[in-house]
């Protein structure tokens, strides 16, 4: 089949390339929408078919005619070529963020999934998080007036897998990590039109941290601050956001979230990949709705332009740590059609 | 001077700054003579000069002169930021050492001309940093000097408040230096140059005027500021007045840290009973008054002839942070810090 996307048929067929730490929040989710999922990976596909009862393909050309949707959960530098194979083969997409590590190759994935008529979703899991979305709405509805300051944090112990922290590969955490509030931060509070970040790195090769600061100048006048840390091995998972207006604030903490108390003996230190503290997992949230929108062909909460805007502002980031100085974001080229403008407060 | 026969002489310059209240309440705790003078202009609808020295149960004095006739053994400046320099140096005149209310200036100039003074006339400047008393912020030090964090990489600081609107000084250009950048970015930057032992070197900075716009501000009421130190630490400060009108309380400073060994946040005015009453929300504070700690370093500074911790110097830094700041928003570039104290 190429050229065009195939007609869904029931049950969804999911080939998941990649079988490393991030496809455990993938799989569920396609699972409890009844998905029956093929994984291809260099490593570890084997233990995770065996974990969760999916087929294996020992290589793509055997992954490819038994799917409909392709979910990429590779490194980061191979999204692209992983992503333009499966739109050539007419594969809808679903593609761990950030959607490729480069925003010319991001754009380059964008335009082949709208020439070949499939949809692609970059998996920007944090607009998924019901705690964003209150925010959306919050905001949406006049709570704290006009956006003047925004800031978001998001720390946790440093990921273990050395390509991390390999620039080229992943982008390193402004690219990986803080990727999530830079999409945030438009999201909330519309254009972006400047970036200046700093970086620090310490630690060696062998135990790597890394900090990163992103100031950020709306086109609104907004002025967003984005802190990430991918700190010590004691450093819990958190993220938090504190969003003001010129008539009032809203506050969230996952480290203050009160939900639940237990005590347990230490399971394992660390962890990189995001708790959820609810019942229903922002993953298959996610998942649910580019399936949703897959069959519908109706727009999912994030789409193409908004994965392509995302690594731009990244980039526009490590431009600045590299150069030292701001750098100007260039306008959003076309309206994102998953975004209701009305929903924005600081471009009204 | 000889404390056993004579209790500490304090006079207060100029009443215009709110802490004015908390100092002299602070000292008269202590078993201290306080006396003190204000000058105009007031705000309308403020209570100033004679009649908030009666409430406070300070003596009132006609003018500077007449304060520092009584031979203070220290003054506290709680004027406008513009006019530290010239009350500063006129108690350094009259032999007394001061505690100078934050920022220590307007401008860099005045500032180190404010250290030289004192050192010149043997006496002793103090900078109002009181969250440097917070026993949180103690222990952080203290896990910092114990070497807890490996090497330090980031210190996010946050600073914000309620706008300063009962005293319109807080938001005239001329007499603060600026709007929220000036009020609120030195608190964390004295943290900061405690906790790194090193200078600011290089600051990018942004603001805006979103916030209480509709009230007319003319000064910058948002901003967040990016430091760079020699040691490749990277630290923001957000000090925008974003606490809104309806919150139970003023607002807080956080500090958090990150080490290659351990990470630290630090909340000093976290704690609290909440609640709510009959006009909403409550917020009653409780732990230590940090501003009778920092008086008791003034007036133990001030009995024994030391130098007060923290003293002038850093207050001359952490205005240099600020002038930096202020010069990146006009430039829109990142600005080299220009301390030389």
């Amino acid at each position: 089949m190429n050229g065009v996307a195939p007609p869904m048929t029931t049950p969804l067929r999911v080939g998941l390339i990649g079988a490393g730490a991030i496809s455990h929040a993938h799989v569920p989710g396609w699972l409890a929408l009844g998905a029956r999922i093929t994984v291809y990976s260099q490593a570890g596909s084997h233990e995770l078919a065996a974990r969760y009862g999916l087929e294996v393909a020992e290589s793509l050309d055997e992954l490819w005619p038994g799917v409909d949707v392709i979910d990429i959960v590779t490194p980061t530098s191979t999204h692209a070529e992983f992503a333009l194979a499966a739109i050539g083969r007419g594969k809808h997409v679903v593609c761990e963020k950030p959607l490729a590590r480069t925003a010319a190759d991001s754009a380059a994935v964008v335009e082949a999934a709208e020439r070949t008529g499939v949809r692609l979703f970059p998996a920007h899991v944090v607009r998924y998080f019901p705690e964003f979305l209150a925010a959306r709405g919050a905001i949406a509805a006049g709570r704290i007036g006009r956006p003047a300051v925004f800031r978001f944090r998001r720390q946790s112990a440093a990921p273990q897998a050395a390509w991390f922290f390999d620039d080229a590969v992943s982008g390193g955490i402004v690219m990986d990590q803080m990727i999530h509030d830079l999409d945030q931060a438009e999201w909330l509070g519309g254009p972006v039109r400047r970036v200046f970040a700093r970086l620090q790195r310490r630690g060696g090769a062998v135990a790597p941290v890394v900090a990163a600061q992103v100031v950020l100048d709306h086109e609104s006048g907004l002025i967003s601050h984005v802190h990430g840390t991918w700190g010590s091995p004691a450093l819990p998972f958190s993220y938090s956001f504190d969003l003001a207006g010129d008539t009032g604030v809203l506050r969230f903490d996952s480290a203050r979230d009160d939900t639940v108390r237990a005590v347990f003996p230490p399971v394992e230190p660390g962890g990189y990949l995001p708790e959820t503290s609810g019942a229903e997992s922002p993953y298959s949230v996610e998942i649910a709705d580019f399936a949703r929108a897959i069959r519908s062909g109706g727009p999912a909460r994030v789409d193409g332009a908004d994965g392509v805007r995302a690594v731009r502002i990244a980039e526009a980031a490590l431009e600045s740590i590299e150069r030292g100085l701001p750098v100007e974001v260039q306008p959003t080229g076309e309206v994102d059609a998953s975004t209701d403008d009305t929903l924005i407060g600081a471009r009204a | 001077m000889n404390r056993t026969t004579e209790p500490l002489r304090i006079g207060i310059l100029s009443f215009a700054h709110p802490h004015v209240e908390a100092y002299a309440r602070s000292l008269l705790a202590r078993g201290v003579e306080v006396f003190g003078t204000d000058l105009t202009p007031y705000d309308a609808g403020t209570q100033r000069g004679a009649e908030l020295a009666e409430r406070l149960g300070i003596e009132y004095l006609d003018d500077v002169d007449a304060v520092l006739a009584r031979a203070p053994h220290g003054v506290i400046v709680t004027a406008e930021n513009a006019r530290h320099r010239e009350l500063a140096l006129a108690a350094f005149a009259a032999g007394a050492h001061v505690l100078c209310e934050k920022p220590i200036a307007t401008e860099p100039a005045d500032a180190l001309a404010m250290v030289e003074a004192a050192d010149a006339a043997g006496v002793t400047l103090m900078t109002a940093y009181p969250v440097r008393f917070a026993p949180s912020f103690r222990e952080l030090v203290a896990r910092v000097r114990a070497g807890q964090f490996g090497e330090i990489l980031a210190v996010s600081g946050t600073n914000n408040g309620k706008i300063p609107l009962d005293r319109s000084w807080f938001t005239n250009e001329a007499a603060a230096g600026g709007g929220a950048l000036v009020d609120h970015v030195v608190h964390c930057a004295d943290l900061l140059d405690e906790l790194l032992g090193e200078t600011a070197q290089e600051v990018y900075a942004t603001a805006n005027r979103i916030l209480h716009a509709d009230r007319g501000v003319e000064v910058e009421t948002g901003g967040v500021v990016s430091i760079a130190y020699p040691s490749g630490v990277i630290a923001t400060i957000d000090c925008s007045w974003s606490q809104p009108d309806s919150a139970a309380t003023w607002g807080g400073l956080t500090l958090e840290v990150h080490g290659t060994r351990g990470s630290m946040r630090i909340d000093p005015f976290a704690a609290h009973i909440s609640g709510y009453g009959t006009g909403g929300a409550t917020w009653d504070a409780f732990g230590s008054d940090l501003d009778e700690l920092m008086i008791d370093e003034f007036l133990g500074a001030v009995g024994d002839s030391r130098a007060p911790v923290p003293d002038g110097s850093v207050g001359v830094r952490t205005l240099a942070v600020v002038d930096a700041a202020k010069r990146s928003v006009r430039s829109g570039l990142p600005e080299g810090v220009h301390a030389t104290a």
